[in-house]
């Protein structure tokens, strides 16, 4: 099997100079053990086979960047670091934007992060020498590749992958509407709401998490957001928040949160207060109880 | 420098009229607007900072709602403190200052490409940050023409990929 | 008969940690007879977009305009918020507010720095100081979650606070890093071949730096001090007057004088981290989460790593500003890069762009 030499070029296509500031860590800084995959980082775009690419192509960069792909020989391949360069992130939309990269070239890895952790940089580097050598040793290309860095860890705080709690949602949009790069999508079915979250649009403020008003929202210290194009937009958090049936009239209705309920009542049995019937049963009841 | 000492300095040169008002941010800083009755004034006003030592920050333009009218205001600094020249265009042209505040000089280009007001007597043509694909004045439009008007955005194309590949 | 070389830097250039796009002439000594810059590679349309994104979005938005100086811009873009929606923020979150911004700003600064001693090919001096700023990598990683993007305000406030624990945590990297710290400036000050590289090097006169307006550590590096901080405090800078700092003044106004003048915000800034904590108000860290923002226009000013950022915000009481433009340091100094290469030699001009601590995302936009 023949092994070869990464040749790294890095092309900043307009980021906010995250990714490439840690990419810079992630290269001269020893903790991150990029000495270990024993690449190299070159002058020129033509001595390249491993193309790290930041941003979410602008509309000066487009041109320049089609430019740098001609001069490259095959096999090569390209890791994408950054949200914005696997979907244009936060900037999607602009007028000045015409990401994300893969519309120019075929993107082999995916580093999803604002910015990813060094760590995670280097995690894609090594997934991207493995399809390096794949490519050259003309395999096919697995669908997932394990983790390569096992010994990576991050602190409890880190913000890394989103989750929800799908017991404390009510489906309220708020996490949709704070969201500053259109990474939550919450639709309506005949059981109830659908909530995601793509981990690829995801800028991973914690903005959700925050404004949240019953915690249902939550960031996990995961980093693991490396990934294969194929997974591209299959990476995604999906939840289902089911509604009940009113044990009154039969309507379907979606009940209060557990969350909101523990935050509001905190000493009375909470089961008691809200027996399991709909808003408009609930008022009915209600009016009977008080003029009835 | 005291504000009231820049509008003494100004008040005899400003040929048309003028609104002075002074401000303070939430720290007390002091500040001033300039509010000009005629945009051909600028040049007076750039000439009374540039003898005060002063500079030009950056100038601010818009788009005045449902009107053909632009509003752009320069901010000035004077040895820490803010002066604000407000002024308006109804042909989308406005007086350079750069050649009195050298400072001026990017704003000015940016108010040019952005808004499509032309800064006349500007030493320099070319534009700064937008690139010659996108039609100057992009920032004119309400909702811009980017491709978010032809129909699909970008975020729907992307959406509609992850609604199919995750369930 | 002298003969012109023309030579091409970038956009894409491992030297480079931004895309920028230089057209040189040189003569055969190879010193810079004529520059010019494209620009542009990194204009998001950040400014359209502000107007499409609520007040909420716009918080992390805004810290997008640039990682480097991440924590600035949603500081600032809160600042005028608040002034026109008359908040008055908790001292403790003005207090964690200046801690964020400062921590921001050593790292900010000793980045800045090892790409210098990078490009000055001073490997040793470069892994030292890279090595240096981990240590507050590490820390904004534990206390605000990432190593770029803090997410540390919000409108009214922040969205942090820090117990005791992380205070002392705050005061264990210092006591780490200040010694280490000390060592470099004086490493900075004195090495020889560092000197050799920067000394005489991208000369910014004094009247020139006038003239463009430049702020920050240029204008400190040629003798002007604007640091808002000073002249226009704001926040805890305003409240505490023995906290706004003792800028580093240097009147020669190249490279070496400008990494310097770097040097002495790092330290000053790791000086008032240690007098916020040990004097920590009390109280709430914000008014309110989803506060009404009214019709109304404000200016505001605070000091970025890089020098003044301004932002200008109007709003008309709907859920998305109206306007909202901004000015970075970088969008002023700029100009004064091409007093600096001209007549120097070519193979300085991208250290010489590395010396006003370049950041093209938050020019751009």
């Amino acid at each position: 099997m023949a092994k070869i030499i990464p040749k790294i070029f890095r092309i900043n296509t307009g980021s906010c100079n995250g990714c490439d500031v840690e990419f810079v860590a992630t290269a001269f800084v020893d903790k991150f053990h990029i000495t270990s995959l024993n690449v190299e980082l070159v002058d020129d775009v033509k001595d390249a086979n491993l193309l790290v690419i930041t941003g979410p192509l602008t509309a000066r960069s487009e041109s320049f960047l089609k430019n740098a792909l001609t001069k490259l020989r095959k096999p090569f391949v390209v890791v994408g670091v950054g949200t914005c360069s696997v979907s244009c992130g936060i900037f999607r939309d602009s007028y000045a934007i015409n990401g994300p990269i893969d519309k120019f070239v075929a993107v082999d890895v995916n580093v999803a992060g604002c910015p990813p952790r060094p760590e995670s940089i280097a995690e894609g580097i090594a997934k991207g020498i493995k399809v390096l050598e794949q490519k050259l040793n003309g395999e096919v290309i697995p669908k997932k590749i394990d983790t390569i860095f096992s010994d990576f860890s991050a602190p409890a705080s880190f913000r890394g992958r989103m989750d929800l709690n799908a017991d404390m949602c009510t489906g309220c949009r708020t996490c949709e509407t704070v969201c500053p790069s259109t990474a939550i999508k919450i639709s309506e079915d005949a059981n109830g709401f659908i909530h995601k979250i793509w981990h690829n649009s995801c800028c991973y403020c914690g903005n959700c998490a925050y404004f949240c008003p019953t915690g249902a929202i939550f960031s996990t210290n995961s980093f693991d957001t490396v990934k294969l194009q194929n997974e591209k937009y299959s990476d995604v958090n999906v939840s289902h928040i089911f509604y009940d049936e009113c044990t009154c009239c039969g309507e379907k209705y979606m009940p209060p949160s557990r969350g909101l309920l523990s935050k509001s009542y905190i000493k009375e049995d909470r089961n008691k207060l809200n027996a399991a019937i709909c808003s408009k049963c609930r008022k009915e009841e209600n009016f009977k109880r008080m003029y009835g | 420098m005291k504000l009231e000492e820049f509008n003494n300095a100004v008040k005899s040169k400003i040929s048309c009229g003028y609104e002075f008002k002074e401000d303070k941010d939430s720290y007390s800083n002091p500040s001033a607007w300039i509010i000009l009755k005629d945009k051909r004034d600028s040049e007076v006003v750039a000439k009374a900072i540039k003898a005060y030592k002063g500079r030009c920050v950056v100038a601010t333009a818009y788009k005045n709602d449902g009107e053909d009218v632009h509003t752009v205001i320069y901010h000035f600094d004077i040895a820490g403190t803010i002066i604000n020249m407000q002024l308006q265009t109804d042909d989308a042209t406005i007086h350079a200052i750069t050649h009195i505040l050298p400072s001026a000089n990017w704003a000015e280009r940016e108010i040019r490409e952005m808004y499509g007001v032309e800064p006349i007597g500007h030493p320099n043509k070319d534009r700064l940050f937008l690139d010659y694909s996108i039609a100057k004045g992009v920032l004119n439009e309400y909702i811009s023409l980017s491709k978010m008007q032809l129909g699909v955005s970008d975020t729907d194309v992307l959406w509609n990929n992850v609604n199919k590949e995750a369930n | 008969m002298t003969q012109t070389q023309k030579i091409t830097i970038g956009p894409f250039n491992p030297e480079l940690e931004e895309s920028v796009y230089f057209k040189l002439e040189a003569d055969e000594n190879r010193v810079v007879t004529h520059v010019e810059i494209i620009n542009g590679f990194i204009h998001r349309g950040m400014e359209s977009l502000v107007t499409k994104k609520n007040f909420m979005q716009n918080l992390i938005l805004t810290e997008r305009v640039c990682s480097l100086c991440s924590n600035n811009h949603p500081f600032t873009y809160a600042l005028a918020v608040e002034k026109i929606a008359g908040i008055k923020v908790p001292l403790r979150a003005e207090a964690l507010r200046v801690i964020a911004d400062e921590v921001k700003r050593v790292a900010s600064d000793l980045f800045n720095l090892s790409m210098l001693t990078h490009l000055a090919h001073h490997h040793e001096l470069m892994r030292d100081t890279m090595n240096t700023r981990e240590h507050m990598q590490d820390l904004k990683e534990i206390i605000w979650g990432n190593r770029m993007d803090m997410s540390a305000n919000q409108l009214t406030g922040t969205k942090y606070d820090l117990d005791e624990k992380k205070i002392e945590l705050i005061i264990d990297t210092l006591d780490r890093v200040e010694p280490k710290l000390r060592d470099l400036q004086e490493r900075y000050e004195n090495d020889e071949i560092f000197r050799e590289k920067t000394v005489g090097v991208g000369v910014l006169p004094y009247e020139d730096a006038i003239e463009i307006g430049v702020t920050g550590p240029v204008a400190r590096g040629s003798g002007i001090n604007n640091d808002v901080r000073v002249m226009a405090p704001y926040s805890l800078y305003a409240y505490r007057k023995e906290l706004q700092p003792k800028v580093t003044l240097r009147e020669e106004g190249d490279v070496h004088a400008r990494a310097m003048a770097r040097f002495g915000d790092i330290l000053e800034a790791v000086r008032i981290i240690r007098d916020v904590v040990a004097d920590m108000p009390e109280g709430d860290t914000y008014v309110e989460k989803r506060p009404h923002i009214p019709a109304g226009e404000a200016v505001v000013r605070t000091e970025a790593p890089r020098g003044e950022l301004i932002y200008y915000l109007k709003t008309d009481g709907s859920q998305k500003p109206v306007r909202m433009r901004w000015k970075v340091p970088t969008f002023t100094n700029w100009e004064a890069l091409k007093v600096m290469i001209l007549g120097d030699k070519v193979d300085n001009v991208t250290m010489i762009l590395n010396s006003i601590d370049p950041c093209i995302s938050c020019t751009e936009r």
